[in-house]
Parts: C-alpha cells; structure tokens; sequence
C-alpha cells in the first residue's frame, strides 16, 4: 500500500508491499529497495534496506512520525496517497508494478482468478532475495503481463488487478 | 571533606555536580521544583526537598525555601551550580550565616564582579585592559563627535543602563553618528527608563576567549588555561573549546596572568572565570568575571585532566591548593556543543515537551553530561538545556570530526533540538579553519535549514513502521496506533529462543 508523508514543505510517497513476515519491497521516489523491518523495543527500529542494516529511532507523535538520522529528525505527517482520495485507507493502485529490477520466479495466478487480501501474486527475485508480491485486499485478476523467468525493469507492471 | 552537600540547582549540572559528591564520599542532596519532581537530578541524588511551585522565583530562586531544605535534608554545605543562585551575594551571604559553607568565592567577591562598574574599576586597578570607551557624554554634540573621532570607527553607541542588544548601534563614520546616538537614546530610553548612552570600541570579528582559575582560601592561585565560546546566538554560547585556535602562546601568557591579576585584586577563592575579547589584531580587553562553575567546564577537565566540580568542594572545605602551575599542562583539544531543546530554524525558539526516545553518543574520547532521560519532561519554565556533548582529540582537528560523529548519533525524540544544527557548526570550512569570532553564526549559518537528505529514508521508516503496527493484512482502521512487543516482535516469545 502507499504511504503518502508532508514533511514541512515537502511530499513524500511510499510504496510498501509485504513479501514476508517482517519483509517488504518499497518503491520510494522512483526508487525500489528491499527491506527487512524489526521493532526492537519502545520506538527502535531496526531496518535493513538493500542489506544495509540500520537502527532507526521512530516514534509516533499525535499523527505525526518522527524518525532520528544522523543527528536530524524527519517529523512526516501522513497524508492521504492519493490527493483526490482522501480515504485515509485507500488501496494502493490496481496495478502491480516491480520493485526492482528482478526475475520473476513464478506467476501465481491467472486471468479471471479471484484472489484473496495477501495471497500470493507472484515470486519475484531481485537483490538475491525472493519476494513475494500479494493482493492487498480481494480483486480480481484482470491482466497477467509477465511470464515465469522473464526479466523486468523496475516499474514494470505485471499484474492488473480490480479490487472487490 | 563534606558529609552531605545540597545542590541548589536543577539539570545537567545538578547530575554532575552529585557524581562529584559521591566520588569524594559526600551524599548529593536535591532539591526539585513541582514541575521537576520526576527530574533526573532527583533521582540520582540520595535525599530530595521539593522547594515550591514551577516557576523559578518560587522555587529556584526562593532562597528560605532552599535554606529550609538544606536543614531538612541535614546539609552542611550548599552547592549553587550555576544559573538561578550562583552569583547571587545575598544567597552566598544567607548560606553562611544558617552555618552552612556555600560551594564558591567569598560573598564580597561576587558583589564585586556582579557590579558591571565596579568590575571594570578592580580589572583596570590590576592592569587588565578595558574595552575602549568614553562614558558620560557630553551634551554638546561637537563634543561627542571628537571624542569619537580619538576613539576611532566603527564603535558602538551602547545603553548605560542595560544590555541585550537593545539601546546598541553600530557607526561607521561620522556622518551616521547623530542619528545613530538619537536612536540608541530612544530605544534604552524606552527599555530601561534611562536614555543615557556612551560609546565603545567596536570589534568586527572578535572572539569570546576566557580563562578558567582555581584559587584556595589561602591566596593560592593558578590558571587551567583558556577556553574560547565565540559561537553564540543569542548571546549565548553553543559552542565551545579549549584551547583557542586564536590564542598565541605569548597571547595565552598574558590572557592568564591578567586573569590571575584581577581574581588576586578582588580576593577570589573558590573556581572562577575571567573573560575577554580578543580583537582580529590579537589585542585583548576585559569583559567581565564569571563567579561560579561554569556550563563549559567540561572542557578544561578533558586537556588537564582536573575535575572542576571535585576541586571547588574540596577548596571549599578548606584543602590547600594541591596543583602547581608548573605541573597544569594542556594536552589534545576539546570541544563542547551545547544540546537544547530549541528550533534554529525558528530563532531558536525553546520547544519544551517530553522526550519520547532518547539515545546519547558512547564512545572513546566522547563525554555526555545530560540532564534528561527517555519520558522524562523538557519543561517550559527553565533554560532548555538538555545535555552538553563534550569531546577530546589528539588535535583539534581530531576533536572536530569526533563531535561531528558524536552528534550524528545523537537521537532525541519528543522535542525539537539544535543537534543538526551543531553538526552544521562544526562540519562548517571556517570552524574548521578556526576562524571563529561572535557573529560566526550571523555571519555563515543565518538561512540555515536542515538539508533533509535522508528523507525518503525517514519516509520507509516511518511506512514500515505503519505496516509493522498495523499488519497490511489487516485494513481494520481501529489497528492499534502503538504496538505492542507481541505484536512486533515476529516469532519471539517469552521463554523460547529466536525461533
């Protein structure tokens, strides 16, 4: 799902797809990474991006996060990810783009599949880990546009979803 | 030695000054306002008094209600810190007389150097340089204007009846010197209720450089070497070090024998500062002497290897001076950076709150003196002063890139701090290359705003975050907003290992 931030005067959108317990793909101003998050304790984050592990201080404030860098603090208010929509729970778009630039291991479904919120979309490796792209809520499948094996750019789309 | 010492004082400081009654075997007593009574200063002392309201003339300031804990709490001695009562003579004096030794100079003293006047008469009786200036100015404007001619451009038109900024006018030339004295008059006028004005010396670049003195109660005296404090806002200092990078050493043999000289006039006893301005051209005048411990210490203590605070109770319980000048030697350099509670991106604004996560730098040569710990209250009633980052290096430039290091680790959430503002300070190519003078920060860092490089970073925290609180698979808008380790933590659970 997208996660839109104002952080003073500017706007930030994350796109935030879980593969794994605790594993996500993200696409973040254009850019895809791979991450593993842990909360460690009260407002610890611990996040490996790209094999980077970092502990990053997060803490929720009123509706505001505030994340500790290097000596800055970044206070991110969220926002509604699309800015016509203002459903604080909106779906992220119907489409299912690559993360990364990957191989798309196996297609889990077909044209006309109905899919459940999680399951299973395909496999894709990328960064030397797999990630597995689901449903975030129920759709139906409405375009398969990749095949197992093949190769893809980042923003790729692979699969087109209409949500339930 | 003491047996048991009450802090008169909140903070960092009160913190300090107790890890230095324990070390030397005396039992550090608190004393904490209404707004303070969870403070860590309280908890690392070993009896507490509350001493009133938050405000600080009510509780702080409130000299019967501190006395009254000292009886309570059984003290024989007092140790004013610095701040609300430390150069206050009446308080020395109140101290004394309820049989208690009060940790600092002689109550004469510190009337003496607290008389902005009088200080200025005692330094120049003991050949210390004054500032430049012509006072009680003549009413005939012909006058003014050849008295300011043998002063010499630029000067300052300042307020004789106050300070801050206010009544102040920097001239450039004659032609602007008549407006510039009305207008100075007006404003002090309006201030103070005293429009009188006289005119000093101005300096365009000059630096903050004081010496650091310890003297017994028996006229023994020596000097800790300098300190330089030119990085200030607001009149105020945020970053300091020792030794100057603008101090020659035959600049250094004359800033402490002056230091030495005027302490000797005033019959000082007990730790003190002198301070000076030292011009561009390497020319030094006295600024004024500072009565107490001051917030910088920390630095004299990393290039002497003395501890300050140790050394003021152990005089005030009346110990011979036990160092000799000859053996005080400077080694390696050391910078402090102030860490408040405030936005520079707002004049430095205070921003009181609570802190929500607080991680402090560890790390060799790195020294944290902090008066705040995780959900404790940033109050609104006191200086934001939240900690004082302090480091040595075999060098200066050493020192810089360690302080750089030490406040990138630094994390305070909860409220606003002056930490990336700091990193700016020091990671700046003319702090590198010492030039450092008072309005260092007018000067380089005025539009400063934090560059936010890693904010997409921030970003994916903050959405992992969301996602870690609020499993994806749900879309139930009542998630709970703050996790709990069980639902945070994956496959741990108590009593099994990482599965």
């Amino acid at each position: 799902m997208d996660h839109a931030y104002r952080s003073g005067t500017r706007r930030i959108v994350v796109a935030l797809r879980q593969t794994a317990p605790r594993c996500f793909q993200v696409v973040v101003d254009g850019e895809p990474h791979a991450a593993e998050a842990t909360v460690l304790d009260a407002g610890l984050l611990e996040v490996a991006i790209d094999g980077h592990v970092r502990a990053l201080p997060v803490a929720r404030i009123g509706d505001a996060y505030h994340v500790a860098i290097d000596g800055q603090v970044y206070v991110l208010t969220p926002e509604s990810a699309d800015a016509a929509d203002d459903d604080p729970g909106a779906l992220a778009p119907p489409q299912i783009v690559a993360p990364m630039p990957g191989k798309v291991l196996q297609v889990l479904v077909r044209i006309g599949q109905a899919v459940a919120a999680d399951e299973g979309l395909l496999v894709l490796e990328a960064m030397k880990m797999e990630h597995r792209i689901a449903a975030e809520a129920p759709a139906t499948v409405t375009a398969v546009h990749v095949a197992d094996g093949q190769m893809v750019d980042a923003g790729a789309v692979l699969i087109e979803l209409e949500y339930h | 030695m003491f047996k048991r010492v009450l802090i008169a004082n909140r903070g960092e400081i009160a913190v300090r000054i107790a890890r230095a009654c324990r070390e030397l075997g005396a039992a550090p007593l608190a004393v904490y306002s209404e707004a303070d009574r969870h403070a860590l200063h309280v908890r690392v002392c070993e009896g507490a008094a509350c001493i009133g309201p938050p405000p600080s003339r009510e509780s702080y300031l409130n000299i019967d209600a501190i006395l009254a804990a000292a009886r309570e709490l059984d003290a024989d001695a007092v140790h004013p810190g610095y701040g609300f009562l430390a150069e206050n003579a009446s308080f020395a004096t109140a101290v004394t007389e309820a049989g208690l030794t009060f940790v600092g100079p002689p109550a004469e003293a510190i009337a003496a150097m607290g008389d902005k006047a009088r200080a200025r008469a005692i330094a120049a009786t003991a050949g210390v340089p004054l500032v430049p200036a012509v006072e009680n100015l003549s009413a005939d404007f012909g006058e003014v204007r050849g008295a300011a001619e043998s002063l010499g451009y630029p000067l300052l038109v300042k307020a004789t009846g106050g300070g801050g900024g206010k009544g102040m006018r920097i001239v450039a030339a004659t032609g602007e010197l008549e407006a510039a004295l009305a207008a100075a008059s007006r404003e002090a006028a309006a201030a103070f209720g005293d429009g009188r004005v006289y005119l000093e010396r101005y300096f365009e670049r000059p630096r903050h450089v004081e010496v650091q003195i310890l003297a017994d109660q028996f006229g023994d005296i020596v000097h800790l070497g300098e300190r330089e404090c030119s990085i200030q806002r607001r009149y105020q200092k945020i970053v300091e070090e020792s030794p100057s990078p603008g101090v020659s050493p035959a600049l250094r043999r004359q800033l402490t024998a002056a230091a030495i000289a005027a302490a000797q006039r005033v019959g000082y006893a007990n730790a003190g500062t002198v301070e000076f301005l030292v011009s561009e051209a390497g020319e030094f005048y006295f600024l004024e002497m500072n009565t107490r411990l001051q917030v910088e210490h920390p630095i004299t203590e990393w290039v002497t290897g003395v501890d300050l605070v140790q050394a003021q109770l152990r005089i005030a319980a009346g110990e011979r001076l036990w160092l000799r000048q000859a053996d005080l030697r400077a080694r390696g350099h050391a910078i402090e950076c102030r860490i408040y509670a405030e936005d520079p991106t707002q004049h430095f604004l205070p921003s009181p709150g609570i802190i929500r996560y607080l991680r402090e730098p560890q790390a060799p040569g790195v020294r944290v003196d902090s008066g705040i710990a995780a959900g404790s209250e940033v109050p609104v009633h006191y200086d934001p002063l939240l900690a004082k980052l302090s480091v040595w290096g075999a060098d200066r430039d050493a020192a810089r890139r360690r302080v750089i290091a030490a406040l990138r680790e630094y994390s305070v959430l909860g409220v606003t701090t002056n930490v990336a503002f700091l990193v700016a300070v020091a990671a700046h190519p003319a702090f590198a290359a010492g030039r450092t003078h008072t309005h260092f920060l007018a000067e380089h860092l005025a539009d400063w705003r934090p560059d936010g490089a890693d904010l997409p970073l921030a970003a994916i925290a903050a959405a992992l975050h969301a996602a870690l609180a609020a499993p994806a698979t749900s879309n139930s808008v009542d998630a709970p907003r703050t996790p709990s380790p069980w639902q945070t933590l994956g496959g741990w659970r108590l009593g099994h290992s990482g599965q």
